[in-house]
């Protein structure tokens, strides 16, 4: 594609365009209504789903924007009355072998099936005389994907991303005409660990994610955009989370966010399926040698324990702590005459790592650990009398007389136990592996109230 | 009406197939001449005699052939022999009764563009005519015809023969590279401008059976010897063939632009049981039908069929006389487009089968008015809106039949009370 500036009028509107820039994307970026369901910008265009057909002078077919060069004067119209027609009549094609099972599909809510229908259906049923084909219903096609070859609109999507992206050419299309179908190799199944992103992908409710599917209803959800924490990548993410009425704020799935500079439009699915951990096995309470005991009280013990610390206290740092929270920490720790230490290769996990979006760092702010000079070695553990723990998987290894562990999940014991608010229930900066500065939003307000590390450090200092 | 024997020459000799035989009927006389010249002279030779496609499209095999680079670092020549069109068997004829009139045509169409290696792709069901040609390859390569020298020449060609799984669009020439090149039969995305076809990344011609068939007259007889015969536009001889409700049905090789009608009396013996003609459907079943009427006035040439809105094909004729009904020859017709739709774009995949179960409802005389005019409007969606041609040619039959024989689908029609 040249750099070369080109005019051209779309709905009688001069646009400047890259010449040789897909029409698709132009009208894309432009806002232009432009329904497909084959294209997609990671995967490119396939051409078959023919429903981003444009009028263009001097053809004398409609064309489709995802094959069409943009070229010097050229005149565009998506808004023409054949245009409306050919995207009705494609619709209508569609529907025809589509089980039309939108009140007990996952999709309905985010389909362009249903989306495009509103937009340009057909409200007067003409197909009784096609005899529709049934295809098979609720596949485990493995990964954690379920298949309805039925829903499908065969756009091919998931087929090319396991051809072209992870390369392991699980899926393909079987049968021909109105009998093909998509379908996973004989006796085989989807076996790669970036499988669940053409759930994703998937315009419609043929591929659904069994771990989500009939949990909610899309559009009571929220979504919120974060940072994944499973790694030092730093993918961009939706945490999607609703609270039902008598119930906590609960996350129900992540998705991917677009980001170029380092995911794209996917995240791994060890990353998609890391909500689960937040909800399971969680420290709710304050517990002080295993007593469980009042956050109004817990000051008063803190205080009590480090004043009758003589020898030298150390605090641990979890890597994956925003960067604010470990600036308090270490303002704390200055407070406390303690020292501040993040032992980074404990999260260094080789068999977790690969050349795409998995790091085998598993610490999502190792750089915010360098960035603000916390030490990662401690020498004189000897003269240790008490650790204070910020959630690092470390602590297990330091044998001091005195604990405090500060904690999302029942993971360690201790003296005092305090728990602590998740990424997901607080909000701050990271830095990733290759230095970009991210910032992840809150996105769940839990009835359980736990105060995030800043909280209780502010709660803490006052009372030393 | 006399038949022209250029391709058919050695069709009716005993035993042509062997390599012996074929010798002695003058095979491979013409690659001496050929590899006295230059590629490019042959290319301007071929460009010259307006030799056109013979597997239906009708493009010009010299324009084909300069789209390919003059040092390529790899090319390949691909021979489509996956003759699937319904009412077409001329391409077997060749590959049974002349296997080596093929393979000299492969030769020189295959220095003529520098590639090395070539690809027979044949279809599946084509078992028997499979084994033939591959004795005579055989045959061939023992005899230094082909393979690290040709005849001596220092020039290699290697040729294969690939067998479809049977599908129909694989004749499609993109969806046939696909298929050879290990993946699924589907028509690739047309180029915007004028460039080779791609086979493994390398440059490709692909060019139907007879169309190679007929390289070596034309070098031996030089493009004026060939433009000796046809019209202005389509010149030389074609295989056209004959089936249905015919006297002799068969392959008949005759110059382009004779009379339709004539050509169906003199080689077919006119219509079976004496009775009266009333449509033929001109090349292939993909081709529009056109009425006894138009059959009439018809030439077999590109330029008269375009005028009667249908066109040429493969030019295998299928004949029906009165008796046959309009209305069950479109469901047939169609119960085999929506079987072969290979199914990447929805237009088709989809359309196929909806146009099929209204026929048949038409058939059942379950339909209305209303369903026609659904028909005739899903078959205007299916027109000009697909990657490849499959789509429009369907568009195009239905039309043609509902629109020529609207009397006859009318009478099939539920009668409302």
């Amino acid at each position: 594609m040249s750099e070369k500036l080109v005019t051209v009028k779309i709905n009688d509107e001069e646009i400047k365009a890259k010449e040789g820039e897909l029409l698709i994307k132009l009208l894309k970026k432009e806002h232009m209504e432009v329904p497909y369901f084959c294209y997609h910008d990671a995967l490119g265009a396939d051409g078959n789903c023919r429903m981003c057909m444009v009028e263009i002078e001097g053809k004398k077919r409609p064309q489709i924007a995802c094959d069409t060069p943009v070229k010097e004067g050229m005149v565009v119209k998506t808004n023409s009355d054949m245009i409306k027609k050919v995207r009705k009549n494609i619709l209508e094609l569609e529907l025809i072998n589509h089980p039309i099972d939108c009140p007990v599909c996952d999709q309905a809510g985010e389909c362009r099936l249903q989306d495009y229908y509103m937009d340009y259906g057909v409200y007067e049923g003409r197909i009784d005389k096609a005899k529709k084909v049934h295809l098979q219903k609720h596949l485990d096609i493995g990964n954690n994907v379920i298949l309805d070859q039925e829903r499908c609109v065969l756009c091919q999507r998931c087929v090319r991303f396991t051809d072209n992206i992870t390369k392991t050419h699980e899926l393909g299309v079987i049968g021909r005409g109105n009998h093909s179908r998509i379908s996973t190799m004989p006796g085989k199944k989807l076996n790669n660990p970036y499988a669940m992103n053409i759930v994703e992908l998937c315009p419609v409710g043929a591929l659904t994610n069994k771990d989500f599917r009939f949990k909610q209803r899309v559009w009571f959800l929220k979504s919120t955009p974060a940072i994944c924490h499973g790694c030092a990548k730093g993918c961009n993410i939706y945490i999607d989370h609703n609270k039902e009425k008598y119930k906590d704020d609960t996350i129900y799935r992540i998705r991917a966010r677009v980001n170029h500079d380092i995911n794209g439009y996917f995240i791994c699915d060890e990353g998609r399926m890391s909500y689960k951990e937040l909800g399971i096995n969680r420290q709710y309470n304050a517990l002080l040698n295993s007593k469980t005991i009042d956050f109004g009280d817990v000051s008063k013990e803190f205080e009590k324990i480090i004043k009758e610390t003589k020898g030298d206290i150390l605090i641990l740092a979890d890597a994956n702590l925003y960067l604010e929270e470990l600036e308090a920490i270490k303002e704390f720790a200055k407070t406390l005459n303690a020292a501040v230490c993040s032992p980074l290769k404990i999260y260094i996990d080789e068999s977790f790592g690969d050349d795409w979006l998995k790091s085998k760092n598993r610490a999502a702010n190792a750089k915010g650990i360098q960035k603000l000079n916390i030490p990662q070695t401690y020498e004189d553990i000897e003269k240790l009398e008490l650790v204070i723990n910020f959630n690092h998987p470390a602590f297990k290894n330091f044998l001091t007389p005195k604990s405090i562990s500060f904690q999302t999940h029942k993971e360690f014991e201790a003296d005092l136990i305090l728990p602590i608010a998740a990424f997901s229930e607080t909000e701050g900066t990271l830095i990733n592996e290759d230095n970009i500065t991210q910032f992840s939003q809150r996105a769940i307000h839990s009835k359980q109230k736990i105060p995030n590390i800043i909280e209780w450090i502010e709660m803490l200092k006052d009372k030393k | 009406m006399r038949e022209i024997k250029i391709v058919s020459k050695n069709f009716s000799v005993k035993d042509s197939h062997l390599l012996k035989t074929a010798l002695k009927n003058g095979a491979y006389e013409s690659i001496k001449e050929a590899f006295s010249k230059t590629p490019d002279e042959i290319i301007d030779i071929i460009t010259q005699s307006k030799l056109r496609g013979k597997g239906g499209g009708g493009a010009y095999t010299g324009k084909k052939w300069c789209l390919m680079p003059k040092n390529p670092e790899k090319s390949f020549l691909v021979v489509n022999c996956d003759e699937s069109e319904p009412g077409t068997f001329k391409d077997r004829y060749i590959i049974s009764k002349d296997p080596h009139l093929l393979i000299e045509g492969i030769i020189i169409s295959s220095y003529a563009i520098r590639a090395h290696d070539v690809y027979i792709y044949i279809r599946g069901e084509y078992y028997q005519f499979q084994k033939i040609l591959q004795n005579a390859i055989n045959e061939a390569y023992e005899k230094g015809i082909i393979g690290e020298k040709v005849m001596g020449h220092p020039y290699r060609i290697d040729i294969t023969i690939h067998r479809g799984a049977g599908a129909y669009i694989c004749g499609e020439k993109s969806a046939l590279l696909e298929s050879l090149e290990g993946k699924r039969g589907h028509p690739r995305l047309k180029p915007h401008s004028p460039q080779p076809e791609y086979l493994f990344g390398y440059p490709t011609v692909v060019n139907n059976v007879e169309t190679i068939a007929t390289v070596p007259y034309i070098i031996k007889n030089s493009a004026e010897g060939y433009l000796r015969y046809g019209t202005q536009n389509s010149p030389g001889t074609f295989l056209f063939a004959l089936s249905g409700h015919i006297n002799n049905p068969g392959v008949y090789e005759c110059e382009y632009g004779v009379s339709m009608m004539e050509y169906i009396e003199s080689f077919g013996g006119g219509i079976k049981g004496g009775k009266k003609l009333k449509a033929v459907i001109p090349g292939g079943a993909s081709t529009p039908v056109l009425t006894a009427d138009e059959v009439k006035k018809a030439r077999l040439d590109y330029d008269s069929l375009k005028k009667f809105g249908s066109s040429l094909g493969t030019g295998g004729m299928i004949v029906m006389d009165e008796d046959t009904s309009m209305v069950k020859a479109l469901k047939n017709l169609l119960d085999f487009y929506a079987r072969e739709s290979c199914g990447q774009c929805t237009p088709c995949r989809e359309g196929t089968g909806w146009v099929r179960d209204i026929v048949a409802s038409i058939l059942n005389k379950e339909a209305t008015m209303q369903d026609i005019e659904t028909l005739l409007d899903v078959s205007d969606t299916m027109n000009g809106k697909t990657i490849c041609v499959f789509a429009p040619a369907v568009s195009g039959v239905i039309n043609a039949f509902v629109n020529k024989f609207e009397d006859e689908f009318k009478s099939f029609l539920k009668s409302v009370k």
